[in-house]
């Protein structure tokens, strides 16, 4: 969720599609700052836009932000306001909140709000009732409106998005949670399938966990320096999670830091801050984003359409999949990423045929808004595919078997493949040094892995034809550690052909023949995999089942290709390390970290396999 | 010996682009071309090129290569290399007489080619000929044929001709003055090429050979082009060709020596003949030995070639220059190699101070050579050119460098540290896995790298397979002279393995090259950079003797000491000092089936995984024996 820094970076910055004015906010809107206060007496700060010409009512268009609604001040107006520029320039009344307890508004921030179903009183109040409670104050204060009130944001404010739709206010109209955070123990930013996201979190709450005494404008220096360029080195060095606690990093500064070491299972901690159990019956106009790429909230943007399809019966939800980076879809342009061109500005086409029309139709009854069901950007074939309902009707889920040799087949193999899985040299989850987590690694070449000991891959002969997969992946493994627990990373790899023509200006020494581009990858905390909620031993040694799943995908393999599949047991510094050995991790010590044998069982009775959504008659 | 290919490529391809340069036309107004066959002892003709001075002002010298990768162009064309080479631009200031020589049975020349040809001490008639009579004859025809000639027959060559320069030392001509022999060819079994100490280099070997070997049953200008592949990724390709019998049928059976060199798996008589080194008895002319640093292909023959000479011929005149220089980049660019920068241009002083007074004194009777010592050693880290007048230096102490518990590294042994109980586990182990060998390099690449030598080894030190030890930040520099010699203890599951040794030098974590020295143009995290130093491997087999291999007694405690290539190199105060051991280097090096056996006759189930102990308890102290310079 701290990419949406770099995003918001992007909008502030000049590099729009379009070349507009930098004053162009100034000359045709009036600012206004105030405060609104909640049902409970906390005033929230807020930031409203209105536009100078009268000459019509006008929508409100809001975004709610623990990243701050400034620039603040009556006289000091942002270059650029509203989810994209066709959006500004269309005018809406713009509002930008600061949530709870964050900036300059007052009360107490609570990490990812929980949703309170039954409220009793004027102090039970959630994110659902500060929205509410801000609608109503926005249609009654501010003149010449509409009556309509539309909800966007990404990644965190994308929470702040869904949570505005159980129990809303009447006037919202259409929401557009964008890569929005859903589940922080199951799929989201803090852990995937209950592994840690160490190094995403630890550089992420050294900024936003840092705690504040009342509303400031600015939250000031970092809990801690942290001047690395080598991410690997520094998590090995600092050894057991323990020790972020250490006086040279968070020091129990950080109360969200403090909760995620306590949390290590999903308990009635992370069940609460579930928001995807609330979205149900939801009628309001829904335009879900997300991106294939993106590192931190992929899982939300899929469950929360999920959620929301399958809970409401009167539902109008629509899910938006592009070849996007976390929040790249309101950027200026998007047509490449990791050496794969999509042959179109994927950024641009979001925002024109899509979320411009999205919120014109439903804010001011203008246009037209006929989306299908799901707008999906297929990778492999770079094309963008409308269903009408995601995944879509024709897909079979078929068994492809882990074979003897590394093989990968419709038939079962034999045998076994086995590894040794040590936590003082982890798997890296990227190749190079890098200073921070970079965003490639979702799409990048993983020969460096392939060549590693610890790794062991399973792939298909040379596909005769296309193979198009739409939907989830399951991981269904049957493994025996010499541990009580060990991490199962399962990763989704798309063999270009040896003779497959290189990059135009490829850097020196690129070579594209032979790439292994990752498609999609999972974690699981293996003593998860039965129940996030009741953690259990591996009996060393015996035979255990592994299931699980991996996000969505859409992507072609072409004709020539091979569909690969990789297994591992560490994905580092992005995980934490596992210790290998059934335990509270965040209290593992080093001595408690310990090498473990994994075997990856592919026999006829222990028949390892990854169900694959395979598209019927996918039209070109 | 592959980089030299590069030279001829250039050769070929260039000319047209560099006909209309100042220093192209110069040359060629300045120079005429003539093309001779010239008469060997034995009958055979060899193709001679040779570019004569305009000037006759006075009388000028021979400067001589002889080469087998052939004296192209031919005919009337002229050779680039003499206005784009930076010594050869003085050179011909100086007109001097350039000849070019394809060596006996390549290209143009007559006669049976051999590779490494062995030299023949005591020459019984006119048929017993080597490199070193073609030479002499060669020599001898010059300075009788050639007007306007001085006497004075300077030799030199890069590569494979530096093997032809140091034989040609051999020919003990009277007009012959001076000869560098320039990373010189000089034992493919044990440091060369396509061995060191007994590990087959299969991807360089493959690749130079593949097309070198070419049959050619009549003179030729061109043997066509080599062995290709769609495959892009030489790992991927070297693992997949697998044993090395496939190789043998890939590169096809029309490549005699490669097929040849897999009969000789061990050091045998036939190589030993092969040993440029055997006839380094008695040298007259002058010698100056270049080489570099982080030369993949031929560093050990640069320093053991003046090591031979200098105690088999000790009242030779012979001089030794190694620069922190990849294969032939003495004669290039010479700031910085890969990553590393060396804050001035190591080529350049080398050209200006070093060789071109040297064949202007020896063959011109111009300047002296009283600047240029016995040893011009450049030291990286230190980045600065020193100077001795013996190499290694006296003023050296050995000392033994430990591995103590805790993956780390100390001048102080276990014994002296620790408590016996706590050396009840003095060992660390590995499995390694032929089918997931270490690779040499990071990323995928279609060719060997020659940034390997100086690169960061950080992507090796994440793997299991590879043991990483280290010692505390240094709180003085610490700067290595001399051989670095590896003494390890260890156990293998098996009855073999490789062990291959890497010294690291690991910059701090803060490090970054100040932006006014000069690099690569590209901006890499230096910052806890682990510079890769010296790495040699060793096949555990001939751990006793390269000549009869032994193979291990599964997990039994065994001792292997091998000499890595001299190092000359500075830690700074603040590095620290990193020792990295695995069981392969792949694909630089054939991978060990890890059982005892011939190699070469190895099929792919052969291949099996080991697991390898590296022991440091009082008893059995893995060391290193390191060459520190005495302050």
């Amino acid at each position: 969720m701290n990419k949406i820094i770099f995003a918001f970076a992007i909008l502030c910055s000049g590099g729009l599609k379009a070349q507009t004015k930098s004053n162009f906010v100034k000359e045709n809107f009036t600012k206004i700052d105030t405060t609104i206060s909640m049902r409970d007496g906390i005033r929230l700060y807020t930031v409203i836009y209105v536009p100078n010409d009268n000459a019509e009512k006008y929508p409100f268009l809001m975004e709610r932000t623990p990243y701050s609604a400034g620039p603040y001040g009556d006289s000091n107006y942002s270059n650029r306001i509203g989810p994209d520029t066709n959006l500004m320039k269309e005018k809406y009344i713009f509002v930008y909140q600061d949530v709870r307890g964050r900036y300059m508004s007052e009360g107490t921030n609570l990490e990812v709000t929980p949703y309170i179903s039954n409220k009793n009183s004027k102090k039970d109040v959630d994110e659902s009732s500060d929205t509410y409670d801000t609608v109503d104050w926005l249609l009654k204060n501010i003149k010449n409106n509409n009556g309509r009130v539309g909800l966007y944001g990404i990644s965190y404010p994308g929470f702040y998005a869904s949570a505005s739709l159980p129990a809303a206010h009447p006037a919202i109209k259409a929401v557009s949670p964008q890569a929005p955070v859903s589940d922080e123990f199951l799929g989201d930013d803090v852990n995937h399938n209950g592994a840690f996201f160490l190094m995403d979190n630890f550089n992420f709450m050294n900024y936003f966990g840092k705690p504040r005494t009342g509303p400031v404008k600015d939250y000031g220096s970092q809990i801690f320096d942290l001047n690395t360029k080598d991410m690997y080195s520094f998590f090995l060095n600092l050894g057991p999670v323990k020790n972020s606690q250490s006086e040279k990093y968070f020091n129990n500064q950080s109360y969200i830091w403090d909760e995620y070491l306590k949390h290590d299972s999903y308990d009635a901690y992370w069940k609460a801050r579930n928001i995807r159990k609330h979205l149900k019956d939801i009628s309001i106009p829904t335009l879900v984003v997300g991106g294939w790429f993106d590192a931190e909230d992929l899982f939300g943007a899929l469950e929360t359409y999920h959620a929301i399809e399958s809970q409401s019966k009167n539902n109008n939800n629509m899910l938006v999949m592009g070849p996007w980076t976390h929040g790249s879809w309101a950027g200026a342009d998007w047509s490449k990423f990791a050496y794969q061109e999509f042959g179109s500005n994927t950024s641009n086409y979001f925002q024109d045929s899509l979320q411009t029309l999205f919120f014109n139709y439903y804010l001011k009854d203008k246009g037209n808004f006929n989306a299908t069901e799901a707008t999906v950007f297929e990778t492999g074939s770079n094309e963008w595919k409308k269903y009408t309902s995601w995944p879509p009707q024709d897909v079979i889920y078929t068994d492809y078997y882990l074979n003897n040799n590394n093989g990968l087949s419709l038939k079962k193999g034999s045998g076994y493949d086995e590894y040794l899985s040590d936590p003082s040299k982890p798997v890296p989850y990227t190749n190079g040094i890098f200073g921070r987590r970079n965003n490639e690694y979702m799409a990048e070449d993983q020969r460096f892995a392939s060549i590693r000991p610890d790794v062991v891959l399973f792939e298909t002969d040379v596909l005769s034809e296309d193979i198009t997969l739409s939907g989830k992946i399951i991981a269904d493994l049957l493994v025996s550690i010499t541990g009580t627990d060990a991490d199962f990373i399962v990763k989704l790899i798309d063999v270009l052909p040896d003779n497959e023509p290189n990059i135009k200006n490829a850097p020196k020494g690129f070579q594209m023949a032979g790439t292994q581009r990752l498609v999609r990858a999972e974690v699981i905390r293996g003593k998860f995999r039965n129940s996030f909620e009741k953690s259990e031993a591996f009996i060393p040694d015996q035979i255990t089942k592994v299931k699980f799943n991996l996000n969505d995908v859409a992507h072609k393999f072409k004709k020539g290709h091979r569909i690969m599949i990789q297994i591992q047991s560490s994905w580092f510094p992005l995980v934490d390390r596992n210790p290998q050995k059934f335990m509270h991790i965040p209290e593992a010590n080093e001595s408690d970290f310990q090498k473990a044998m994994i075997r990856i069982y592919h026999d006829a009775e222990n028949a390892s396999k990854i169900v694959l959504p395979i598209l019927q008659n996918a039209v070109n | 010996m592959q980089k030299i290919l590069l030279y001829v490529f250039i050769n070929f391809l260039v000319p047209a682009l560099y006909a209309q340069n100042a220093d192209s036309s110069w040359f060629i107004n300045n120079y005429i071309k003539i093309e001779k066959m010239i008469p060997m002892r034995d009958g055979i003709k060899l193709f001679t090129s040779i570019y004569l001075p305009k000037d006759r002002s006075e009388k000028h010298p021979i400067l001589l290569e002889r080469t087998p990768y052939s004296c192209s162009p031919y005919g009337e064309e002229f050779d680039s290399y003499y206005w784009t080479t930076n010594t050869y631009k003085e050179y011909s200031r100086e007109h001097y007489i350039f000849v070019q020589q394809d060596v006996r049975g390549r290209y143009m020349s007559d006669g049976v080619y051999e590779d490494v040809r062995p030299y023949i001490k005591e020459k019984k008639n006119n048929q017993d000929i080597d490199e070193a009579s073609d030479s002499y004859d060669t020599i001898d025809w010059l300075v009788k044929n050639i007007q306007n000639n001085n006497g004075n027959v300077g030799v030199r060559g890069t590569s494979y001709p530096g093997f032809y320069a140091t034989e040609a030392a051999l020919s003990g001509h009277p007009a012959l003055k001076a000869v560098s022999p320039q990373a010189p060819v000089t034992d493919w079994f044990i440091g060369d090429d396509f061995h060191h100490k007994g590990v087959f280099f299969a991807m360089d070997g493959f690749s130079f050979y593949s097309n070198f070997g070419k049959p050619r049953p009549v003179p030729t200008k061109d043997y066509g082009g080599g062995f290709t592949t769609p495959i892009k990724d030489n790992y991927k390709f070297f693992l997949e060709a697998g044993a090395l019998k496939n190789l043998a049928t890939m590169i096809g059976d029309s490549i005699k020596f490669w097929h040849e060199m897999y009969k000789h798996p061990n050091y045998d008589s036939w190589w030993k003949a092969r040993n440029a080194r055997v006839g380094l008895y008695n040298i007259k002319p002058a010698m100056l030995w270049v080489g570099g640093l982080f030369d993949a292909e031929d560093c050990w023959g640069a320093w053991n070639s003046y090591k031979a000479a200098e105690s088999q011929s000790p009242q030779s005149n012979s001089k030794i220059v190694m620069g922190p220089w990849y294969h032939g980049q003495w004669s290039r660019e010479g700031s910085f190699l890969g990553n590393i920068r060396f804050e001035s241009n190591t080529s350049e002083y080398y050209q200006q101070n070093i060789e071109i007074p040297f064949f202007n004194y020896y063959l011109k009777n111009k300047g002296t050579v009283s600047g240029i010592p016995e040893a011009s050693i450049f030291f990286p880290g230190e980045n600065k050119w020193k100077q001795f007048s013996k190499w290694p230096p006296d003023n050296v102490d050995y000392k033994n460098l430990y591995i103590i518990p805790g993956n780390k590294l100390s001048f102080d042994s276990v014994s002296s540290t620790l408590k016996k109980t706590d050396l009840q586990n003095g060992y660390l182990e590995y499995i390694s896995d032929p089918a997931h060998p270490v690779p040499y390099t990071e990323d995928v690449h279609d060719k060997r790298t020659r940034e390997y030598m100086t690169d960061d080894q950080r992507f090796a030190s994440r793997r299991p397979d590879v043991l990483t030890f280290e010692m505390d930040e240094l709180n003085e520099d610490i700067t290595l002279a001399g051989p670095v010699i590896a003494d390890l203890v260890t156990s293998i599951s098996t009855t073999d393995a490789d062990f291959a040794v890497k010294i690291i030098d690991v910059f701090p974590d803060n490090f970054e090259y100040p932006a006014n020295i000069k690099g690569n143009g590209k901006s890499y995290p230096m910052g806890g950079y682990q510079m890769l130093v010296r790495g040699e491997i060793m096949r555990g087999k001939f751990r006793n003797s390269f000549e009869n291999p032994e193979p291990f007694v599964q997990n039994k405690i065994t001792h292997i000491k091998f000499e890595l290539p001299d190092v000359a190199h500075t830690f700074k105060k603040g590095h620290r000092i990193m020792i990295q051991i695995q069981s392969s280097w792949f694909p630089l090096a054939d991978r060990n089936p890890q059982q005892f056996i011939d190699i070469y006759k190895a099929s792919n189930s052969d291949f099996q995984k080991s697991i390898i102990r590296i022991y440091y308890d009082v008893n059995n102290q893995t060391k290193f024996i390191l060459p520190i310079i005495k302050n």
